[in-house]
């Protein structure tokens, strides 16, 4: 830390919605040149926290300080003038579409109110370079459509963008969310460089090996209350520990289930829609198989291959036996395979429904006759499923949005389990995701799996070692090895997927 | 104040509904008479069934701007068949129908198949049905006693079965359209609250994407939304064609409005934000209402489509408005 005093303090902050107090005396302070993370399970106020630092909720309790100057945020401009700078977790919302990479980069020069009638090409230009001179993005061509450039490029200019403000505080929210990890690495980079030049970060992210690894302190809300904040060295179990407490100890492995009796799934000589390499693997009931690779390895397009939504190339797929073709994605679930989407908000999440009317939605056919709904049903099924996986809501009523990240996954897993099935695949399951929701869904999955099997697909190792019994690791379409997750070894992995 | 805000979003139109309808009969007793009851019912039926029809195409995030033209060009064919070509009323009901549900399914495969936004392909459509509904009787409206292309005068005439769908009453009180219109919201309501279709043609308008990875064929029901606002829209036609009596050519003016503003008005009722059977009913009712009660008090007519305006902003902010939002 390159000063002893605070630019920013934050404190005794609370903040009560309707009855629910969702803050409570939550003090924290950001310094210049250091990297501050905010944790929390879903629900715990972290976000209501960082609204307030950004001037959205008016009404809130507390002080807080600017280079020792008491402030009260009226509005998200009043902390953005005072020098609070927030890169939201959605790249899309952060950029306008149909511009190009120097117009939005410049975009504070084209909507300022002194911006000239007639449109400045030459001026934008020349600021737009200045500002990406500060990220080093000068290498980028200035005159594209910014749809052309990839996701961590676009973020990147719209860090260069609030940068360009110089701002005591830039908060990042979940940045790393839509990036791949190599992306990620990149990013950390940038951010130590702005450290180490003085600038405040305040990083906000589910991914605990990302917050132990850039951060120089790690502040806790557990609960909406203070949960303390840690100094580095700190582990991710730490972490953990402050957030959510103890946690149940780990989980039993299935080692050995592997008979041809028990053979569920057969892929043979599998070729998916846009590889030439055929996939072999196969999958016994009762066990959780963890398919790892990097974004891009094929694993989506696999898994819609299982899921009826493409179709194979060549090869066979053999479920108990039965040779099986799906034309669409109905046949496949009548085939008792389930598929739990990435991206859940734009994938399966149905808004203003109820939590009832998410999970049933495919299996509507079941739930009623000549098309009219057993709502009696529904509501049994949908309040067995809300009791087994601990979601959390005011019942099965409530609108799927009323509820935190973690529990909306739950819903979607929830949907997924309701009925009987042979194999779930789940992709990306834990995008998002709180810790706590997190073991709900592992846990419940590790029970529920007896006759049944689960695919689980992620690109984070640490996700599958959690929950698998063992792990496929797939690598530009295909599987180049295998481990089981009792004797697993994360280098191997690690070389694995990132084999060129 | 949060709790005032949930209850005026929630009862606010049908306090507003229930004061009005009060306040007309205060002023004005013969406005709570049984007939101006019916008249008033009546007076919205052809508007309610279309405001119904349109409700389906909202509900998938869709719309469906022909509705109007659908019913227009119906009462043009029934007339058609009836008084020129001379033939039975049953062909002129069976032919509306037939052409509503092609109107539709040529609506729903240009959006669904051909991918063209919803707007615009309801839109060339609407364009296209005005046109077509003037050709048969070269632009002019159709009658018993009409000149023909030959020289000839039409013979046919409306049947007095056909009629009595538009002016006959049940009991010499119940208007025969306004039985129907109550049938049909009924069948509607009780389809889209409680089959599994109406259920998936709201998920639909809530995450399409959604819908299609649950295991849904997402396309035949927006396909089948839009052929259910055809057809409705042809029903529409025939009680129109039926209460008039001839073939108006301008008889299609003003539907699709009146229409679109009930259903949307609709969205306010008890607070549900979303298209629905019950508030588009008690949509082109308020409406319906609110001019009937106006004018025995002596507003003049040129007023009511502002009045239908201010009617709508109002419900707008109902919905809308008053409901937090983010950011």
């Amino acid at each position: 830390m390159k000063s002893s005093k605070p630019i920013i303090e934050a404190k005794n902050i609370s903040k009560t919605f309707g009855a629910t107090k969702a803050l409570k005396d939550v003090s924290f302070d950001f310094y210049e040149g250091e990297i501050f993370s905010i944790v929390g399970a879903n629900g715990a106020g972290k976000s209501t926290f960082i609204k307030i630092i950004c001037g959205y909720y008016a009404d809130y309790e507390g002080e807080i300080y600017i280079d020792g100057k008491l402030v009260k945020f009226e509005s998200p401009r009043d902390a953005y003038e005072a020098g609070i700078q927030v890169v939201h977790q959605s790249i899309e919302q952060g950029i306008v579409q149909n511009m190009s990479v120097a117009e939005n980069l410049a975009l504070d020069m084209i909507v300022s109110p002194e911006a000239r009638f007639i449109y400045e090409k030459k001026s934008i230009l020349k600021r737009a370079k200045e500002i990406a001179k500060k990220m080093n993005l000068e290498h980028l061509d200035m005159e594209q459509n910014i749809q052309d450039i990839t996701q961590s490029q676009k973020q990147m200019i719209i860090i260069a963008r609030a940068l360009a403000k110089k701002p005591k505080l830039l908060i990042l929210d979940e940045p790393t969310s839509s990036i791949s990890d190599r992306e990620a690495t990149m990013l950390f980079e940038t951010l130590y460089k702005l450290r180490d030049e003085g600038v405040s970060i305040l990083f906000v992210s589910h991914y605990l090996a990302e917050v132990k690894k850039i951060s120089n302190r790690v502040g806790v809300i557990k609960d909406g209350k203070f949960g303390g904040v840690l100094h580095q060295p700190v582990e991710v179990q730490q972490i953990v520990k402050a957030m959510v407490g103890d946690l149940e100890s780990e989980f039993e492995r299935k080692d050995e289930i592997k008979s041809e009796k028990n053979l569920l799934l057969e892929l043979k000589e599998l070729v998916v829609e846009g590889s030439s390499e055929p996939i072999n693997i196969k999958i016994y009931s009762g066990e959780i198989v963890g398919l790892l690779g990097l974004i891009g390895a094929g694993k989506t397009e696999l898994a819609e291959t299982l899921f009826g939504i493409r179709k194979p190339v060549s090869g066979e797929i053999i479920i108990k036996d039965e040779r099986v073709v799906f034309k669409n994605i109905h046949q496949a679930i009548k085939h008792g395979v389930h598929m739990v989407p990435e991206n859940r908000a734009v994938n399966a999440i149905v808004p203003e429904e109820s939590i009832k009317d998410n999970i049933t939605l495919p299996f509507l056919d079941f739930f009623s006759k000549m098309g009219v709904l057993s709502k009696k049903n529904e509501i049994k099924a949908a309040k067995r499923m809300i009791g087994d996986m601990g979601i959390k809501c005011e019942g099965y009523d409530a609108y799927i949005e009323s509820l935190s990240g973690g529990n909306q996954q739950k819903v979607i897993v929830a949907r997924w389990l309701l009925m009987k099935h042979n194999i779930v695949i789940l992709d990306e399951p834990f995008q998002g995701v709180d810790i706590k929701s997190r073991r709900d869904i592992s846990l419940y999955l590790q029970e529920s799996t007896k006759k049944s099997a689960v695919l689980m697909i992620s690109s984070d190792i640490d996700e599958l070692v959690d929950v698998t019994d063992r792990i496929l690791v797939m690598n530009k379409g295909k599987i180049l090895g295998e481990e089981k997750t009792s004797q697993v070894d994360r280098d191997k992995l690690l070389a694995l997927i990132t084999q060129e | 104040m949060e709790k005032y805000v949930a209850f005026a979003i929630k009862y606010g139109f049908l306090i507003v509904m229930a004061g009005s309808f009060l306040g007309f009969g205060l002023l004005e007793p013969s406005f709570w008479s049984w007939s101006n009851m019916f008249s008033i019912l009546l007076g919205v039926t052809i508007v309610g069934i279309l405001a119904l029809g349109v409700t389906f195409t909202l509900i998938i995030d869709g719309f469906d701007l022909s509705i109007g033209s659908t019913a227009a060009i119906c009462v043009m064919i029934s007339s058609y068949v009836m008084v020129v070509l001379d033939m039975n009323y049953m062909y002129a009901i069976l032919l509306s129908i037939l052409l509503g549900v092609t109107i539709g399914l040529v609506n729903g495969l240009l959006i669904v198949k051909a991918k063209i936004p919803d707007l615009l392909a309801t839109l060339g459509m609407m364009f296209l049905i005005q046109g077509l509904q003037l050709i048969p009787s070269a632009g002019m409206s159709i009658g018993t006693g009409m000149m023909l292309a030959d020289g000839s005068e039409a013979e046919g005439e409306f049947a007095k079965e056909f009629l009595f769908l538009g002016q006959g009453r049940l009991f010499g009180m119940i208007p025969i359209p306004v039985i129907a219109f109550a049938l049909l919201a009924i069948v509607i309501y009780f389809v889209l609250q409680y089959t599994k279709w109406g259920r998936i043609l709201y998920a639909i308008g809530g995450n399409e994407k959604a819908v299609k990875l649950a295991g849904v064929n997402v396309e035949r029901y927006k396909i089948a939304a839009y052929v259910i606002s055809g057809t409705i829209s042809s029903i529409a036609g025939i009680l129109l064609a039926a209460r008039i009596g001839r073939g108006d050519v301008t008889s299609g003016g003003g539907l699709l409005l009146d229409a679109v503003a009930g259903a949307l008005i609709g969205y306010a009722v008890l607070g549900v934000k979303k298209p629905n059977a019950l508030g588009s009913v008690v949509g082109v009712i308020f409406i319906g209402m609110l001019l009937n009660g106006l004018t025995m008090l002596s507003l003049p007519y040129y007023t009511q489509d502002f009045i239908k305006g201010v009617v709508l902003v109002c419900a707008l902010i109902f919905t809308f408005g008053l409901s937090k939002s983010e950011i």
